[in-house]
């Protein structure tokens, strides 16, 4: 079963592939235990429009992706904390105006629809060196910045409030992780396309709490669970020859119905 | 025994807060001294909870001036010296993936600026913290299957881990049982005379102010003139708003 991985393209999908579900599931851990797990499906969307826009320039749709999803997490941030509209309410205005914005671009120039429909269900063909590179940088960057404020961003999904008042700056840390989920949501689209990364951010991470255990062991349950839903799920995409993002995710749903036997409560 | 100068914890000159046009606080004054065990008592509605988010740093835009252990609020940056205990302890999902000594770990989280994860000092305290509150023995239990009153006493050792000057409790016995919160009270008597912290305790329960508290602050928008849980019996302002019948608890057995 395995040497499906010898081809260099499922070599490549699997890299990235490792990268980008580690990498949901750590993000995931926080932004769930915030109730933001919408988050990663608005910013997906957003990331839709940096794709449409660096199609059209002719540049790496992947560059305008972070770039767009990063500029727009930073407007919800402003949003839900200055101006004080509801979270939802704001993910839902993103969501639906971004795949608005993102649309009218594609239909301006409709040659490319079918490299679309790739980052909207994932394409494993379509991750290239230069993707890998990108995602090991930001794999990198993600997981420094990720265990030097570990105990901030724990206390912060815990209580907000009362991690603010023991000197925490609350604030700058919900960018930070607000830029560094649009990063991995964005980087995703490749592997699991924009309509599915949401599931990978948020499936894995609730199984994973059926266990009840402390944060870490959460976390890292997690990750294991995102990791084998990506190595099933790219073995299905290849013998079955279906999408690799929905393949992903379907097994990732199976571990969370098995994961919902374990929770006694 | 050496008298010795008592500094303020917390002095509030001529505080006033409003939100639009309401006034929710009306020019109050105050000091809280460093080793003092005080109430803050008044009415749902009276600006209580308001002035504890002005005293945490939570709500800004004032007339007047709040000073922490002597630094004006604004220019205040030793927060983590402040100990705060939310009202909200019941509202933890049963779920929430964080054992009880990974929630009394936070209580370090704002000292620790190293790539370290927690060091052996903060575990040191953290335990200290568990051991001071008799519950290190449930340290990798889930904080959501805790009771009430086991929760309150984990959020305390999270504050006591940060080593804090002051403590602020905000209504702090909302649903814990009766037996609860007399192992409460003793507690925060102990940390109060043995430890020498500074308490502020916030209630809108009359019922709940112990003679153990030294001092209290009675207030509805404005300072109501009554200091000591003595004088808050014959506090006519109080009997208004709480009817006659307000007597005060005994601890002492």
């Amino acid at each position: 079963m395995f040497e499906i991985f010898q081809f260099q393209f499922m070599q490549n999908a699997l890299i990235a592939g490792l990268l980008i579900s580690t990498m949901a599931a750590i993000m995931g851990s926080f932004i769930v235990l915030r109730r933001f797990s919408m988050i990663s499906d608005t910013l997906a969307h957003v990331a839709l429009v940096g794709v449409a826009v660096g199609l059209l320039m002719g540049q790496n749709p992947l560059w305008g992706a972070v770039i767009v999803s990063i500029l727009v997490s930073w407007i919800i941030e402003f949003l839900r904390f200055y101006k004080g509209l509801y979270s939802d309410s704001i993910m839902a205005i993103f969501l639906s105006g971004s795949l608005a914005i993102a649309v009218i671009l594609v239909s301006l120039a409709d040659s490319f629809n079918s490299s679309l429909f790739a980052y909207l269900f994932g394409d494993i063909l379509a991750v290239s060196k230069e993707d890998i590179i990108t995602m090991f940088i930001v794999f990198v960057v993600m997981i420094a910045i990720v265990i030097r404020f570990y105990q901030q961003l724990f206390f912060v999904a815990f209580d907000e409030e009362v991690a603010q008042t023991s000197g925490i700056n609350v604030k700058w840390l919900n960018i930070l992780q607000m830029t560094l989920v649009a990063m991995v949501v964005a980087l995703s689209i490749k592997i699991v396309g924009s309509l599915l990364i949401g599931a990978m951010m948020v499936i894995p991470v609730v199984a994973a709490m059926q266990f009840k255990r402390g944060f870490l062991l959460t976390m890292l349950v997690a990750i294991a669970i995102s990791i084998t839903s990506l190595v099933l799920g790219l073995i299905a995409s290849y013998l079955f020859a279906i999408p690799s993002g929905a393949a992903i995710v379907v097994v990732a749903l199976l571990f969370f119905v098995i994961s919902l036997f374990f929770d006694k409560a | 025994m050496p008298i010795d100068f008592k500094a303020p914890a917390v002095k509030v000159e001529n505080l006033s807060y409003k939100i639009g046009s309401e006034t929710i606080i009306k020019s109050m004054s105050f000091q809280i001294l460093e080793g003092d065990y005080t109430a803050i008592i008044g009415p749902n509605g009276g600006g209580k909870s308001t002035l504890m988010r002005l005293l945490l740093g939570l709500n800004k835009k004032t007339t007047g001036s709040i000073e922490l252990f002597g630094t004006k609020i604004n220019k205040f940056d030793r927060w983590k010296e402040i100990g705060y205990v939310p009202q909200n302890v019941l509202q933890i999902d049963h779920k929430f993936p964080a054992t009880v000594f990974e929630v009394v770990l936070m209580g370090r989280a704002s000292r620790n600026h190293s790539w370290k994860s927690y060091s052996q000092e903060d575990k040191k305290m953290a335990r200290r913290s568990l051991e001071k509150i008799d519950m290190y023995h449930l340290k990798d239990r889930l904080i959501g299957s805790l009771s009430g009153g086991q929760r309150q006493r984990v959020m305390i050792a999270r504050a006591l881990a940060g080593q804090p000057k002051l403590l602020i409790l905000d209504e702090p016995n909302t649903g814990v049982d009766v037996a609860s919160q007399q192992n409460f009270y003793a507690l925060l008597k102990e940390l109060n005379e043995e430890e020498k912290l500074t308490i502020i305790f916030i209630t809108h329960d009359f019922g709940v102010i112990a003679d153990d508290i030294k001092n209290v602050i009675c207030i509805n928008q404005e300072l109501l003139a009554c200091n000591t849980p003595k004088e808050l019996l014959s506090c006519s302002a109080m009997s208004d708003l709480y009817g006659v019948d307000a007597h005060l608890i005994h601890h002492h057995h």
